[in-house]
């Protein structure tokens, strides 16, 4: 950890603050405002058709009933819209394979067919129960196993989309479920002597879950003159842009694309959601429309990726680990959404943060008819966290030493390379598991208990790459009075950029706490950036903000020397504005915009643009020598008590830690691991998406699972690590998904490790726990 | 969406009922809110008891408490004339949902509800309460013990509203204990529930048993344990109540998990009314 040393003149630094999050108090007192609270234009309310099959041709819609509805203005089917837009109708991030409203076929129980547009909201539900389907069944597909038997398809032929470039050798494939393979070959896994060789393996399931962020999704869109108004929840302002621009065949200017802050979303306001339906009816009815997502519907919407993962990991006599396989499945539902991204940057870590020289893995992305998933914080990485850390937990206790002492000497340095050919910077695991270790008293004894209940501790290491390459801007508007107003298109979910941001400005421009505000994004005004996902804001949008705040200091400093007839090189930033040390004078910023416009209320304006890049990976090896512009690293330590009469799991202490190079706010990135560790909790014990026959059937509140406030940890504590990156902005990286990734393993072996079971399927609901202790002989 | 209508006294509350199509007696909204939001539940009236007068009291009566349908959930749980004179009841009250739903949610509302999952029934099942119900007709008593009648279905009539639910008191020396388990989420619905009472009277040693999300309703028994120990009452117990589980598999736990469950609860709850016993 790094200690903040006081700036010259006592003055605290704005970055390593903790600053209060922007909007609390709002938020508390509710008097945020959210998308939907905003003001829009009167709106035809908007009801959606669902398919009720999982798999289906369509073969007729009857509207007649629903649009004879008094109130009712409109029913729009797929037919009618692809009738207009033709294939330009199917949108997505990967592959261009999602319609707004299906039109030939529909692929999983939920998907949109029609809609009603009505004066209000009962109407156009009581016309959607009018609308009438004929549909001709079709082999339905309902898992992975299903899928990559090849004999039913989801969808006919691949369509790659123009969005990802290195997509583009799968079009027109036909008569396969796998819209997307990652392969990775380092070494040689078969070439390993099989000589004193201990292998552990297993098949692993991480099921489908939900993000359930407490803001529902709403998009409200409409004409205004000859231009679309989209007013949406998204973490994508500057995608949902290009994507509706592209649909409609509209120039960039003519769409505009606002949003607000949003009550969570954890990946779930993203890419395709309500924006091209409400895009395609405001644009083809000319008119405004407004579609809420009810909480139900919201399940429909997108979902974590369901994942298998078969895989072993092998050690020699000497303990080092010398091969690890994996094969990989993304269940990717009706829809590939990002799911081929998903497949390749996950998979290429299914080995582990670890020093492994052979290494074999086979990543899938598969489609079934089952709603699309897409992103969910940590992108895919937690499905295979679960696979090594469970893998490596066990090979350790094969080989009799302690978890975490076999990690640790296995764990990747700085310097090392990765298997998939990438060489580490920034990444302390082994101080991240040093934390969490410490935190638990991983080394003092305890008692394991004979009773009922029976006490365990577990360990587990995450790896996740950030999303590389990627593109943020940023303006700053620095105003005479010394405020500034800062036009970023990163949308503030809860993560807190619109606190970290103004805090990298007012670090380089010696601004106080509170004098620079977020523009919401708007793409009207707020410049592109690629997406607020992948955690990569805090680096890539930090990166811009910072240089265009010292690009604006320097604009400051030449106005100081022109003004003060001194050399640019004499003057600096301070927190009372430019001082010249040859004058011995210094000009607070609003004298010297003062000076320089001769008004008040004038402002000066810096931009600035970063991209990173990558080397994208060998299609046959996998391997890449800049797979990823940096990396997360994360540990997390539990000690649990096992209830062997219910099989009930209690996580009594849990210590979260995440490198993240440095802590614009502390407060935040403490925030962050918190939270990820309480909603990983989730997936660890019950978070699960049930589906029977294609359809979900816990998709309510009442039944679907979070954990509350019951759930956390009587201890719970979050450790920040710091090892700074040589280009993240003062050396941050960013902490979104880091808390998330280990979780769920680190709890499962603690389970092994009270119980002396290993369970391979999460999640770990007590009934799987008492069953795997019935099994194995454990009372 | 439904009427809503707020009668000012008891009467003209009888009256809507009798008269209004498809009526629905409306108390904290808690279940009813959800239900009607998700399309499970149609009603075109929702007859709202906010309103009238005196569904709010909790009375002292000569064999114990009378507790007016509207009174908050979170009152039973903090009452001190509930937690004195039936401390079972008070307890099993505080397990319900959270403290926001237990603020809204009403005494009468929640039984009406019918869920088989409920937990206060347990409680009323094992200390004998009656459930007083009124209609355009007059007024009737319905032992809680008769009250529930099939898989959501109440012995409330078309027409007829609770007004009270009567608790004889916790006979002098008796202990009590009310054990909920959940399987996914600790603040989920439960998967298992057990009250447990145990009452010496004129010599005799009774267990009684209510056991609640074990069976399409919620489900009693009572087994004389006189002379038996801790031990021998677990046994006795487990064994009176097996015959009545009858779980119903989801999400939350197959037929046989949830059995095993159940029998966990009442041996708990069993386990801590006898300890409960041993600290008076």
């Amino acid at each position: 950890m790094t200690e903040t040393a006081l700036r010259e003149g006592g003055e605290e630094p704005a970055v390593g603050a903790r600053w209060q999050r922007a909007a609390a108090r709002g938020k508390v007192r509710g008097t945020t405002k959210y998308v939907a609270d905003l003001p829009v234009p009167p709106c035809a309310q908007v009801a959606v058709y669902r398919s009720t099959r999982p798999h289906a041709r369509i073969l007729a819609v009857d509207v007649t009933q629903a649009a004879a509805l008094p109130g009712v203005q409109a029913v729009v089917t797929g037919q009618d819209l692809f009738a207009l837009l033709g294939e330009r109708l199917l949108t997505g991030p990967a592959f261009a394979d999602q319609p707004a409203l299906a039109y030939d076929r529909v692929r999983y129980v939920g998907e949109p067919v029609a809609a009603v547009l009505a004066r209000d909201l009962a109407t156009a539900r009581a016309a959607v129960d009018l609308i009438a389907v004929e549909y001709e069944d079709l082999e339905p597909v309902y898992d992975v196993e299903t899928a990559l038997k090849g004999e039913f398809f989801v969808h006919d032929v691949l369509r790659p989309s123009s969005v990802f470039g290195d997509l583009s050798h799968l079009r027109g494939k036909r008569d396969t479920n796998v819209c997307y393979e990652y392969n990775l070959r380092t070494g040689d896994v078969d070439a390993v002597p099989t000589d004193g060789v201990t292998t552990v393996s297993g098949e692993f399931w991480s099921p489908p879950v939900a993000h359930v962020p407490i803001e529902l999704p709403c998009t409200t869109a409409w004409v205004e003159d000859d231009r679309l108004e989209i007013l949406t929840t998204t973490q994508t302002p500057s995608y949902v842009r290009q994507a509706v621009a592209d649909l409609l065949d509209l120039p960039l200017n003519k769409v505009r694309v606002r949003t607000s802050v949003l009550g969570g979303s954890f990946g779930s306001k993203m890419y395709d959601r309500l924006e091209p339906l409400a895009a395609a009816l405001a644009w083809s009815q000319q008119t405004a429309v407004r579609l809420v997502a009810t909480r139900e519907e919201a399940f429909l919407l997108t979902t974590r990726h369901g994942a298998g993962v078969t895989s072993s990991m092998s050690a020699d006599a000497d303990g080092n680990i010398v091969a690890a396989t994996a094969d990989v499945a993304y269940d990717t539902g009706a829809f590939a959404d990002v799911g081929p991204r998903i497949t390749a940057k996950s998979g290429m870590v299914a080995a582990g943060p670890y020093r492994v020289e052979n290494a074999w893995i086979r990543s899938r992305c598969i489609y079934t008819n089952k709603p699309s998933a897409g992103p969910f914080r940590g992108f895919g990485v937690p499905q295979v966290t679960w696979s090594h850390e469970s893998l490596v937990d066990e090979l350790a206790r094969e080989l009799g030493e302690d978890p975490a002492e076999f990690r640790r000497r296995h764990l990747l340095r700085e310097g090392d390379e990765a298997p998939m050919g990438t060489v580490m910077h920034s990444a302390d695991f082994v101080g991240c598991l040093d934390a969490v270790t410490d935190e638990i008293g991983w080394t003092t004894p305890y008692e394991k208990g004979e009773g009922r209940w029976r006490r365990g501790r577990g360990v587990a290491v995450g790896m996740k790459a950030v999303l590389t390459p990627t593109i943020a801007n940023a303006v700053i508007q620095l105003n005479q009075d010394g405020s500034a107003t800062l036009m970023i298109s990163t949308v503030d979910m809860g993560q807190g950029s619109d606190t970290i941001m103004p805090q990298i400005v007012a670090e380089v421009l010696h601004l106080d706490e509170g004098s620079v505000r977020v523009v919401a994004a708007d793409t009207d005004t707020t410049p592109y950036d690629t997406i607020t996902a992948g955690s990569r804001s805090t680096y890539h949008t930090g990166n811009a903000v910072r240089a265009a705040a010292e690009k604006m200091r320097d604009k400051l400093v030449d106005l100081a020397a022109q003004r003060l007839g001194v050399a640019a090189s004499d003057c600096k930033v301070t927190s009372g504005g430019v001082m010249s040390t040859t004058a011995q004078e210094t000009v607070s910023i609003s004298d010297l915009m003062h000076g320089h416009f001769g008004a008040r209320g004038t402002t000066l304006t810096a931009e600035a643009n970063f991209t990173t890049s990558w080397q994208p990976y060998d299609h046959e090896t996998g391997r890449s020598r800049q797979v990823t512009e940096h990396w997360f690293a994360g540990a997390v330590a539990v000690e649990i008590l096992v209830d062997t009469m219910t099989g009930r799991v209690k996580v009594e202490q849990l210590a979260v830690a995440g490198d993240v190079g440095r802590a614009i706010n502390p407060t935040l990135v403490e925030q962050q691991l918190t939270g990820a560790a309480i909603m990983g909790i989730g997936h660890a014990l019950f978070d699960e998406l049930v589906f029977d026959q294609g359809q979900i059937v816990n998709g309510t509140l009442l039944d679907y699972q979070l954990p509350s406030v019951r759930d956390v940890p009587a201890k719970l504590t979050a450790h920040v690590i710091e090892s700074a990156h040589r280009t993240g902005p003062f050396g941050a990286k960013g902490v979104g998904e880091t808390g998330i990734l280990a979780i769920a393993p680190a709890i499962a072996n603690a389970v092994r490790d009270a119980v002396g079971v290993r369970i391979t399927r999460l999640p770990l609901s007590p009934e799987r726990v008492l069953e795997a202790m019935t099994e194995a002989g454990v009372s | 969406m439904p009427v809503l209508h707020q009668p000012r006294d008891l009467d003209e509350a009888c009256t809507l009922l009798a008269e209004l199509d498809d009526p629905m007696v409306y108390g904290g909204g808690t279940a009813i809110q959800i239900l009607l939001k998700q399309g499970l539940l149609f009603a075109e009236n929702l007859v709202d008891l906010s309103f009238v007068p005196g569904l709010t009291a909790i009375e002292a009566t000569a064999t114990g408490i009378r507790v007016g349908a509207m009174t908050p959930l979170r009152r039973m749980e903090t009452d001190a004339q509930v937690a004195g004179v039936v401390p079972l009841a008070a307890a099993t009250y505080g397990h319900v949902a959270n403290p926001r739903v237990r603020n809204t949610a009403s005494v009468g509302g929640n039984i009406a509800h019918g869920d088989y999952r409920l937990d206060p029934p347990t409680a009323l099942l094992a200390l004998d309460a009656q459930v007083e119900l009124r209609s355009a007709h007059g007024q009737r008593r319905v032992p809680v013990r008769d009250f529930f009648v099939d898989f959501q279905l109440t012995a409330v009539e078309h027409g007829e509203l609770i007004t009270a639910i009567e608790i004889p008191a916790q006979p002098a020396g008796s202990a009590s204990s009310y054990v909920k388990l959940s399987s996914l989420g600790e603040n989920d619905w439960p998967s298992a529930s057990a009250a447990a009472l145990l009452v010496t009277e004129a010599g005799r040693r009774t267990l009684r048993l209510g056991i609640g999300a074990l069976a399409p309703i919620p489900q009693f028994v009572s087994v004389d344990v006189s002379g038996h120990d801790l031990e021998t009452t677990v046994e006795a117990a487990k064994a009176a109540a097996d015959p009545l589980i009858d779980p119903i598999p989801d999400v939350r736990g197959s037929v046989t998990y949830k059995r095993r469950l159940g029998l966990v609860a009442v041996e708990d709850a069993v386990r801590r009314a006898w300890k409960d016993q041993d600290d008076d």
